[in-house]
């Protein structure tokens, strides 16, 4: 009943033959009698072009509304994805940035406050070790050669204890032989008694060259001993072996080396990394520029829209016209049938709804209370999931 | 240590083996007393036999060289393998004496 309200229309169904015998007699156009049953006569076929026209016009005016309603949807979505994607290029660009960082800092390390390239420190380290090997076999030739120059000098010192041992011999030989001259010298008498003083002075030089042979003796004794145990010393030096400290060198450059190829390859993937961020930025941008187009499209469903109004006032125009030349109280009749078919086509529920409200409710005191401005739809589905099929 | 000499082509060939650490250091002086003191100029030690060499090896070595070399006479260290090899190489010994490998 409401669309009979709004439209002035009805269905064929609610109703019994739309016009009488004699209003159709007045609008036949083919000349045929009144009265006549032939249901698609021209008059007929007027009246059923009122009730198509009126729905086609509404139905015009319904599309042109969804296109405009489409094209705002279109246009808040393309904006909120701009920014989303604006968002995602400018952390596609920040990440890039970090990894830049860190490649730079990946061939470095900090040294004192100080930035050192690696193979700087490589190069570096490696010279200190070669340095340090250096400094261990010159050390081990000359501790070698100090025990050798200490092997000698214990040959010498023995040799020095028996030259001390062979004064003694001689002072003791010397003593004697001032003893017997003294002997001698007494039993001379007189004519002996110089004699007697120079062998008494003999004897006092033999005691002094005894105890000089002690002291030399206590001396020698003592320089020896301490050869003696500076030689052991050197020995336990010489003897630490220190080759295994020489070999660590190797171990090192192979850790040097290890060290640097593996950051050569941290570098390259980082660096592909920030070739693939910097990519996607540009790639964002891209898609960027391109949605920024929705524009033309929204320019495209407008002049769309607009067409198709043009078409409904024409339309409108038409059956004002044709409704005149028509019998003031004839029903055009409502097309059911093909509004049943063009709902089929609105595979989408929202938009069915939409559609049906609006053709409706459209004009009535519920469209001046703003009812086609609340969405439809959106209790019925508060998810937002787009109903597909 | 253990050595072998043989004078061959006007050549001194010294074939070492076992170990050369500093407990050889009596041996190896008079070892070295004995080349000085030769005819032939050029002085090899073989030492493919020699499994091990300790630092004071080295230094031995190394006096080896410089008192022949007051000789005018050559030393030359030919055939090391394993430890030997590795340490002579580490010590950058070929820098100081001649290395026939």
């Amino acid at each position: 009943m409401a669309m009979q309200d709004r439209c002035g229309i009805v269905p064929d169904s609610d109703s019994g033959p739309i016009i009488d015998a004699e209003q159709l007699s007045a609008v036949r156009l083919d000349g045929s009698a009144p009265g006549d049953s032939r249901p698609d006569g021209p008059g007929e076929t007027l009246v059923q072009w009122v009730g198509f026209a009126e729905v086609q016009k509404r139905t015009l005016v319904g599309l042109q509304a969804e296109l405009t309603h489409v094209a705002g949807v279109v246009e808040t979505s393309t904006l909120e994805l701009s920014t989303r994607f604006r968002e995602l290029a400018e952390s596609a660009r920040t990440q890039s940035r970090r990894v830049e960082e860190i490649v730079g800092l990946a061939q470095s390390v900090v040294i004192d406050d100080e930035q050192v390239p690696l193979d700087e420190v490589v190069t570096s380290m490696q010279a200190l070790i070669t340095e340090m090997i250096n400094n261990i076999v010159t050390l081990s030739k000359k501790a070698m050669s100090m025990v050798y120059l200490l092997d000698d000098v214990q040959e010498d010192a023995v040799a020095l204890e028996a030259s001390i041992a062979d004064i003694d011999e001689i002072n003791r030989q010397t003593n004697f032989l001032a003893l017997n001259a003294t002997i001698e010298a007494h039993r001379a008498g007189e004519a002996g008694r110089t004699f007697a003083v120079v062998a008494n002075e003999v004897r006092h030089l033999s005691r002094s060259t005894s105890e000089l042979a002690d002291r030399m003796r206590g001396r020698v004794t003592a320089v020896v001993g301490g050869i003696r145990q500076g030689h052991d010393i050197l020995r336990l030096i010489a003897n630490t072996d220190m080759s295994p400290q020489m070999l660590a060198k190797e171990r090192v450059d192979k850790t040097m080396e290890s060290l640097v190829r593996q950051t050569n390859h941290f570098q390259s993937v980082l660096e592909n990394a920030v070739a693939s961020s910097d990519q996607i930025s540009n790639n964002i941008g891209l898609m960027i520029t391109g949605m920024q187009f929705q524009d033309l499209t929204k320019q495209q469903l407008e002049h769309v829209g607009d067409s198709l109004s043009v078409v409904a006032a024409g339309l409108d125009d038409l059956v004002v016209k044709t409704r005149s030349l028509l019998p003031p109280d004839l029903n055009p009749r409502f097309p059911k049938e093909w509004l049943d078919q063009l709902l089929e086509r609105f595979t989408l529920g929202e938009v069915r709804q939409r559609f049906v409200r609006r053709m409706l409710l459209e004009g009535s005191a519920l469209d001046d209370h703003g009812v086609l401005e609340v969405t439809v739809g959106a209790e019925a589905d508060p998810a937002g999931d787009v109903e597909l099929f | 240590m253990d050595h072998y000499t043989q004078i061959q082509n006007q050549e001194t060939i010294v074939s070492v083996s076992g170990r050369l650490t500093f407990n050889d250091h009596a041996s190896l002086r008079a070892l070295i007393r004995e080349l000085c003191d030769n005819e032939t100029k050029r002085q090899i030690f073989e030492l493919s036999g020699l499994e091990f060499v300790d630092s004071a090896g080295i230094g031995m070595l190394l006096i080896a060289r410089e008192e022949l070399a007051n000789r005018s006479k050559e030393l030359v260290l030919r055939g090391a393998t394993g430890q030997v090899k590795r340490v002579f190489t580490v010590a950058q010994l070929g820098k100081l004496i001649t290395i026939d490998d």
